[in-house]
């Protein structure tokens, strides 16, 4: 069990984590989310003790990390962001100085290195040094550095970043696994990921708490109309005077022309009405033909970016910013719109070459 | 702090600057040896011990210092030992002796040509024993030197260049005024050279090694707040 209580962390002028506080109970897996710079590392850094919050007061299973460091930092493993290692050092090596540093009892050392080590998968590479391991392996010593001496609470900043994409699937299942036994909190800018492992979600921006909650329960909530993806046969281009027949349709927007005599629609509606039912009772009368038929989901990342939106609009300005957040938010938030943008103009580009080679 | 010291001085064996330490003294040791006793014809090692101190662990100690703690902050290792349930004291106490295991080393080489001289004339080992001592007693000031200057920096060649620094300049601030012979360690080792034990100066060089010991100490406790 963690309790964060209005911790704030300041340096000089600027804050990087402004009075934020939380709970994270007994198993639980609890993403850290939110964009470069936004407090994520900071934060982390003081649940783990390495460095000391300006005010407030965090509590590791019942011992305080400033005032009973020993006791707490017993029970936490830590996986620092940039997996800092000893390359010098065998991946062996490396664990069994962990568990030296973690206290682990001599007799039980050898047994514990070995079980941690073929836990994430290391046993084959366990004599090469660190120096000479790849990316994904040496997330892994850095993650059996967390994990030595089977600390409750286990945290880890940005495990999966550089990693490909099999890696990736691996390590998370791996805490996934890890979430049946311990509790852990990940800090990640990867969206997906959050989805798939974490429980319960904790959205910071600009050192601010904005969202807690379960990954669905943020879909839901920031759901501000349904959409339908909708493929078509209509010859006779009745699609265009649908809205007149069905007063719930809010929208009606050509997606793509298939140039198989088939067009992609969206329609979309308030969030409380299903429309699926009426359009395959209405459209069959309007001699118009259903290939495909699909509600899209809203994700993750779109609650994501509403949420972080919304913030930077209802919030009132601060006199002391931390500049270096925001702009990076910002960053994040542009890109996005880019990465869309540059997605529509790729579509147009090949429809109409479609269209040309026709 | 053992785990940190059998990690340590095992990890100044596997990077080269456990050997080329311990080089750096023979090479010192040798050339003095041949400078102030061969070519006198002498038994008095006192004047190879001063100058060795003098010269050779001007070398040794930033080589010993520099990469204690700057490393450990810049590759961001200082996260894993910081957030171990070990505390700092132990940490540093633990780099420490790890270097100061070095130093035992090279006393030890360093008796081989005290028994080779054996072969030709007594040599009085009972001064031999203190000059040893004073030796390692300086060298232990000037590693905690070292090591707070490691402690300040993330980079390795400022801390080893501010190491050297503040062992050579009282060398010439004495020519300025002679206030500055206190802080010039290498004066603290002239009467162990000779065989006698003063107590002024065990209690100065102990004093400025605790000294320099604690102040790292503080140092990276007070990071955590100021980071």
């Amino acid at each position: 069990m963690i309790e964060v209580k209005n911790v704030t962390k300041r340096y000089g002028s600027t804050i990087a984590v402004d009075d934020i506080s939380f709970d994270v109970k007994d198993g639980e897996v609890v993403g850290f989310l939110g964009p470069n710079g936004a407090g994520k590392s900071t934060t982390m850094n003081m649940i783990t003790g390495f460095i000391e919050p300006s005010c407030g007061q965090i509590i590791v299973n019942g011992n305080d990390i400033s005032k009973k460091p020993k006791k707490a930092k017993m029970d936490i493993g830590y996986m620092p962001e940039n997996v800092p290692l000893y390359y010098e050092l065998t991946a062996k090596e490396f664990v069994t100085y962990m568990a030296e540093l973690k206290m682990v009892k001599r007799n039980v050392r050898k047994q514990q290195v070995q079980e941690v080590l073929k836990e994430v998968g290391l046993q084959e590479v366990q004599n090469k040094l660190i120096r000479n391991l790849s990316r994904g392996y040496k997330q892994r010593v850095s993650m059996a550095g967390a994990l030595i001496g089977n600390p409750d609470v286990i945290i880890l900043d940005e495990p999966t970043v550089g990693l490909d994409p099999k890696q990736i699937t691996e390590i998370r299942s791996l805490i996934k696994k890890l979430g049946q036994k311990h509790t852990v909190i990940l800090s990640t800018h990867i969206l997906s990921e959050v989805s798939q492992i974490c429980e319960r979600v904790i959205i910071i921006n600009k050192g601010k708490i904005i969202a807690i909650d379960s990954p669905e329960n943020l879909e839901k909530a920031t759901k501000e109309q349904n959409s339908i993806s909708i493929t078509v046969e209509d010859p006779k281009d009745n699609m265009k005077n649908l809205k007149e027949k069905i007063s719930e349709i809010d929208n009606i927007e050509l997606k793509r022309d298939n140039n198989d005599g088939t067009k992609q629609y969206i329609i979309t509606s308030s969030p409380d009405v299903d429309l699926r039912k009426k359009l395959f009772e209405i459209l069959p009368k309007e001699e118009i033909v259903i290939f495909e038929l699909k509600k899209t989901e809203t994700t993750l990342e779109d609650a994501f970016i509403k949420i972080i939106d919304k913030a930077k609009g209802t919030e009132p300005k601060r006199k002391v910013e931390n500049k270096k957040a925001q702009d990076s938010s910002k960053d994040v938030a542009t890109k996005e719109k880019n990465i869309s943008e540059e997605r529509k103009n790729k579509e147009n580009k090949k429809n109409t070459e479609k269209e040309e080679k026709k | 702090m053992w785990a940190v010291f059998k990690k340590e001085l095992k990890t100044y064996f596997l990077s080269p600057i456990g050997y080329i330490t311990i080089g750096v003294f023979m090479l010192m040791y040798s050339i003095f040896f041949y400078l102030t006793t061969i070519s006198y014809g002498s038994l008095y090692l006192g004047d190879l011990y001063y100058a060795t101190a003098r010269y050779g662990l001007l070398l040794m100690i930033p080589l010993l210092t520099m990469r204690m703690f700057s490393e450990e902050r810049k590759n961001g290792t200082e996260q894993l030992l910081l957030t171990s349930p070990r505390s700092v004291t132990s940490i540093v106490l633990g780099k420490f002796f790890a270097a100061v295991a070095i130093i035992l080393i090279t006393i030890l080489f360093s008796t081989i040509y005290a028994i080779i001289i054996s072969f030709f004339g007594n040599v009085a080992i009972p001064t031999l024993i203190v000059t040893m001592l004073g030796f390692l007693l300086l060298a232990m000031a000037a590693l905690s030197i070292g090591m707070l200057a490691s402690s300040i920096t993330e980079n390795q060649i400022i801390s080893a260049i501010l190491t050297i620094g503040i062992l050579v300049a009282p060398w010439f601030l004495v020519d300025i005024s002679d206030i500055f012979s206190s802080i010039d360690l290498i004066d603290k080792f002239l009467n162990f050279a000779t065989g006698v034990i003063s107590i002024a100066d065990v209690v100065s060089l102990l004093s400025i090694t605790v000294m320099c010991i604690a102040i790292t100490i503080i140092l990276i406790k007070r990071r955590k707040t100021v980071k």
